[in-house]
Formats: C-alpha cells, structure tokens, sequence
C-alpha cells in the first residue's frame, strides 16, 4: 500500500517528496503520523530532552496599519485603543521577566506608522545598555519589510543597522501560509508576499542571525498549500541553515474580521507531526500549547514536539482571539516530566541553559498572563515625543500628549 | 479481558501514550467500527424555584444539583417532565439519592420508585468513587424501572488506575447494566489539574480493561472539544455533555450540532446522535 511504501521510506530516514508527505497527511491514520514524527523526535534528541525558554512576549504597540483579516489585536491609527510602549514600562517588564529567570525578550508589534527606525534602535541600545546579556528576539519578517519601506531603506541594512544596535535574532512570525494565493485572500500580502518573508530570513541568516520558522494554518489554504508552505522552509533551511525551530499554530478566529472556525486538536496533531516528517532539516518543534491548552500542548511531544516553547508570562495576540491558557515553569516541567521526559531550560540557540529555575531558587508562581497594557491605560510615552510621526493622528498626538 | 495482567501494568506505565491508545482503539473498534456517539444535554437546575428551559433540540434533559428533599427531588421531576414531555429525563447522582434515602429513613428503591412515577427515565450518573453501595444500588435503579445513564468517576485518587478499572470490571460483571462509563474525573483540581496524557491514557485503559461496558465517554463540555476529540482516537466513542443550545444563543460560533460533528469527522469517525435512552435520533 501507498502509505506503507511511504512510512517505511520515513523510518529509512530518506526525505519526502511533497506528493508523499500529501497522501500521508490526508490518508495516514493519526496514530501512524505520530509514531513516524516521534521516532524522528527521538533520533535529533536521544536524550530525551524537552527543553522550553523563559522569556516574555511583549507586543510593544498595537497599532497596525496592515490589517490582515485574521488579526484580532491591532487598532488602525488614530484609535482611542492604540497603545504604545514606554521604555521604561520595556524594562519593568525586562526587571520581571529576569526575576523568574527569564532570558529573553520576545518582541512584536504592529506596523506603527509613528515609530521610525530610529525608535527601534534606540530602544535596542537602551535595553543592552540596562541589561548587557539579556537577548533580543525581535521584529518579525514584516516588521523588518515594514521598517525598509518607512525609512526606503533596503532590508539588508534594516538588518544590519538593528544587529548593531542589539537584535539578536528574529522570530518567524508573519509567516501565516506562504503561498501568495492564500497571502491575498487574508489581506496579508501587501505586509509581505511568501518571496518577501523568506527574502528577510534569507538575509538575516546570511548576517548571522538565526531564527524560526511558522505557520498558521486553518484559515482559507489547502492541504496542499500547507504543505507548500512547509517545502518552502525545508529549501531555505537547505540553502542557510539558518532556522533553530518550527513553530506551527491554528487560526485563532475570535474577534477577528475573518471569522470561521478553529482547527481541531487531532488536526493540530496531525499537521505538526507532518512538520516533523517534512522538515528534516529543523531540529526543534515546539509545541503550541498558547493555542492548544496545556493538555493538548503536552500530547504534542508524542507526536513530534521536542519543546515546550516558551514560558509565557504575558501574551496578547492570541489571546485577542479567544485563547487563554496560562502555564508557568512549574506546570511545564510538570507536564514535560509526566511525559516521560527530561526538563531543560534552554537559550533562543537552543543551548541547555540549566535544570528548572524553581528548583534552584524561590520564583513567584504566574497562574496569569501579564498584558501589555493594563485596561483603560491611554498614556503616550514621554520619549515617543522625540521622533517624527508620519500618520496625521500621530502628528497631533506628538502635539498635545495626554 | 484481552490482555493479561503484566501486559496491563506495563501499559499503565509506559509513557507510549500512542501505542496504547492503538490498542484501545483496536477494542473500540470491535465494539462500535467507527461510529462515535453523541447526546445533546439540556441542563436544569435541581431547584425547584428556578426556570425550567429546554431548548427543543436536547436530547437529554438532566437535572442537576443536589436536590433539597425527597419530596423536592420529586417534584422537580414532576416540574421538568411536564416541560419537557418525549425527552429522555435524567436527574441526579446516584450517591446524592443514596444520601437522601438514608436522611429521610426511607429504602432507596422507594426513592427511585417515587422518581420514575414523577417521569424521570434516567439516573443520571452513578459516581463509582463516591457510592456505599455500588451494586446494590445500580440494581436498585434497574428494579425501579429507571435506567442508569452512565458510570462516572468524582475524583482521581490513585496514580495507578488499574485497580481501580479491575473494581468497575467487577461492578458490571455484578450487574450487567452498566452501559456506560465516563473515566475521567468529574472534579477536577484546578491547582494540579490531571495532564493531557494522564487524561487519555486513563480513557484508553478504561477501554482495554473494562471490556464489558459498551461505551466510553467523554464530556466534551468538561474537558473542551480538543483534549475530548484526541480522546476519541484513543478509545472513547460517546460524547457526553453537547449543549443543546442553538447557534443563536453562542453569538458568533458555530452551532455545537456542527461543530461536535465536524469534530468527529476530523478525528476519522463517523457521528451519530443519539439520545438520553441511547436511541439513535434521526
Ligand atoms: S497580524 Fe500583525 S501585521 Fe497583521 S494586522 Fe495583526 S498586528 Fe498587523
């Protein structure tokens, strides 16, 4: 039988075609799919190591002017729920993601007419100055597209010039599917078209830079077109290597303009095994537990997750969209043990940085995630006051602050 | 029992949660082929003061709370039976009955007896943790005419589930109307909640030792939509606790008859409404 030829092909550690990886995600039983996936989890980490990061995604503006139909966090400029960060409230946040061990700053926002290229760097400086080894992981591709066309500036010197003022690596968001076909129907493909998003990567990994990979799906797009999209990665990730992880989600269509429904949790299942049989060359899968729930996000690692992602402490994107589920390192490592596997703290590389914090010192437990904002909060942050706005709100805003 | 005692308590032990659940669904399969089952709930408070609405779309309408007395137990039945006439009624646990009986000095036959004369078809669920008297009180329902929804589990006490599973192989062999049994526990702890593989590998267990009861739930309700549908693939084939609510009462999402059916379909199955009596609907 078809699937048969192809699941032994699997366990041969031979690559799969993109017809072979289609017949298996649409016909192989779930069951087969994670078996396959979890051998090749257990081949890349024969230690049976389930590593997760500490670190705090912080969206530090939600004011967009891309308006994809399937977001349900960014406020068009000018709105009365606009925010953006103040620096100092950046490093509140820093202080409180270091004191529970966090190693990282996660950072996106919305394409913000009104903060220049020279916020960013700024901004960059200022948190290395404070904080000398805390890591950045910023700007999504489209951020940094978003960032070339408002200062005309290429995004190889984008790249370059936010390296120098203290990025250190980027997060695949904005990914979604890359296929333009699917890009124009969820209004996505004037942020970045799938050339221009894997164009940035291609960049940033030829600057040094490593970063991740990943995909929503269950919007509008195919089987097949997921699968396209996972292809697409494996060949950049052949031609630089550059990918550390894969990070897949479903559609979350609460409040958003698109609307529908979520994927099903055996489909999230079986789309991040087919991930792990896709992309042979991308070590780490981490589980989506953001979207999923604890309990499903812990099922992941049978079915080819070898991390648990991130320790969150504040989350807003998603949870704009309908999901809540909180974990702290406690209830990770809880859930990674129970499993069956070795809990590691690890660095955005994916070096091992140590056993669990909580086990070498007292750490406050989180039973909720932090927001960027609390409610009702409308303060414009005094530095914002000292760079130039483009949007005719933001020009008035810089007039008379509130 | 399909497989023997030491290939069980390594099942229990493995944390190969895919390849027990591939034996559990092998069970399921032989009893139900792909067919998963479905029952529409309509919820009512156990008050008697409070409204009663049953939206014409439930398949079950379930009394629930503990009732005040007797003679309130009774009355709420009598009170939901005339709002809801040709719906399977279910009312009660069966633990909450055996604690009434006992307060007002009364045989718990006369209790159920008195219920099913007030319209009641179904004890709702008998908590197997929680009886004093397993047995005699499951049979006790079936003496009174009335049929006993399922068998379900309050709390999680043991790490080890088989004993425990042996203890409900017994409870059916006893007496053989058991026609359903939801394993995952009703009360869960929100500090130390049980894990996603916990959770499945006890539904797949249950399915593999407890070879006698036709059917193993899930409450889509209790343990969310994803974590009940893995549960489907690892030896669960009824859905308990669909709300029977329209799609105009959950604002923008789906209706839950759709979307317990595409949930079912994505898991590789075939949906089937049933309703509280275990009738196929439609
Ligand atoms: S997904 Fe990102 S780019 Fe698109 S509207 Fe939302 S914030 Fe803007």
């Amino acid at each position: 039988m078809m699937i048969d030829r192809i699941a032994e092909k699997v366990r041969a550690g031979e690559r799969l075609s993109g017809d072979e990886a289609l017949e298996l995600y649409r016909n192989a039983p779930t069951a087969l799919l994670g078996r396959l996936a979890d051998a090749i989890r257990a081949r890349k980490h024969a230690d049976g190591i389930v590593s997760y990061i500490i670190d705090r995604n912080v969206n530090y503006t939600n004011v967009c002017v891309a308006k994809c139909n399937f977001c349900a966090f960014y406020r068009p400029v000018g709105s009365p729920e606009g925010y953006v960060l103040g620096f100092d409230e950046l490093f509140r946040k820093i202080d409180e993601t270091i004191a529970v061990g966090g190693v990282q700053l996660l950072l996106q926002g919305g394409h913000n007419p009104d903060l220049p290229l020279t916020w960013y760097e700024d901004l960059f400086r200022a948190i290395k100055r404070r904080y000398p080894s805390f890591k950045l992981h910023a700007l999504s591709p489209p951020e940094v597209i978003h960032l070339s066309r408002l200062s005309q500036l290429p995004v190889p010197t984008i790249i370059d010039r936010l390296i120098t003022a203290g990025l250190d690596s980027i997060p695949g968001g904005g990914a979604e599917i890359l296929v333009d076909r699917v890009r124009r129907l969820l209004h996505c493909d004037g942020k970045a078209t799938a050339d221009e998003w894997l164009g940035v990567m291609r960049h940033a990994h030829h600057a040094g830079l490593r970063t991740t990979a990943t995909m929503m799906y269950g919007t509008v797009e195919t089987d097949q077109e997921r699968l396209e999209h996972l292809l697409r990665l494996r060949a950049l990730q052949d031609e630089t290597g550059g990918f550390t992880a894969f990070i897949t989600w479903s559609y979350q269509p609460d409040h958003t303009e698109l609307g529908g429904r979520e994927a099903t949790g055996v489909e999230y299942l079986r789309t991040l095994a087919i991930a792990r049989l896709v992309l042979d060359n991308v070590d780490n899968l981490q589980a989506s537990w953001v979207t999923q729930g604890g309990k499903v996000g812990q099922l992941s690692l049978a079915y080819g997750a070898n991390d648990m992602g991130s320790v969150m402490i504040e989350e807003n994107v998603v949870r704009a969209a309908g999901a809540s589920y909180c974990m702290d390192e406690v209830e990770i490592v809880r859930n990674i043990e129970d499993a069956g596997f070795v809990a590691r703290r690890r660095s955005m590389h994916y070096e091992i940085l140590g056993d669990p914090i909580f086990r070498e010192r007292e750490v406050p437990r989180m039973l909720e995630l932090a927001t960027a904002r609390a409610a009702g909060d409308t303060s414009v942050p005094e530095e914002l006051l000292n760079y130039p706005a483009r949007s005719r709100a933001g020009k008035q805003r810089r007039v008379i602050p509130n | 029992m399909p497989v023997s005692d030491r290939e069980l308590a390594s099942l229990a032990a493995t944390h190969d949660i895919i390849s027990v659940g591939m034996l559990a669904d092998d069970v399921r399969r032989r009893h139900h082929g792909l067919q998963t089952t479905f029952v529409r709930v309509a919820d009512v408070s156990a008050d008697v003061d409070a409204p009663v609405s049953v939206p014409a779309a439930a398949g079950e309408v379930r009394v629930v709370g503990t009732p005040a007395s007797r003679a309130a137990a009774v009355e709420r039945v009598r009170q939901v039976a005339a709002t809801a006439p040709g719906i399977a009624l279910s009312a009660f646990s069966l633990s909450d009955l055996e604690e009434l009986a006992a307060r007002e000095h009364v045989p718990l036959r006369a209790v159920l007896e008195e219920l099913h004369a007030a319209g009641l078809d179904l004890v709702a669920q008998a908590p197997v943790d929680r009886l004093r008297h397993a047995r005699r009180s499951i049979e006790e329902i079936n003496i009174s005419g009335l049929v006993l929804a399922r068998l379900t589990v309050d709390q999680t006490s043991s790490a080890d589930p088989l004993p425990f599973l042996k203890s409900v192989v017994e409870l059916q062999r006893a007496v053989a109307v058991i026609r359903a049994f939801a394993p995952l526990p009703r009360r869960i702890n929100a500090a130390v909640p049980t894990t996603g593989y916990e959770d499945v590998k006890r539904v797949a267990l249950a399915r593999i030792v407890v070879d006698a009861v036709p059917s193993i739930q899930v409450d889509w309700s209790l343990y969310g939509p994803k974590l009940a549908q893995v549960a489907l693939t690892m030896g669960a084939d009824d859905v308990d606790g669909v709300s029977a609510e329209g799609e105009s009462t959950e604002g923008r999402r789906r209706a839950p008859l759709e979307e317990i059916r595409r949930n079912i379909r994505a898991a590789g199955q075939e949906p089937v409404e049933r309703n509280g009596r275990f009738e196929v609907r439609g």
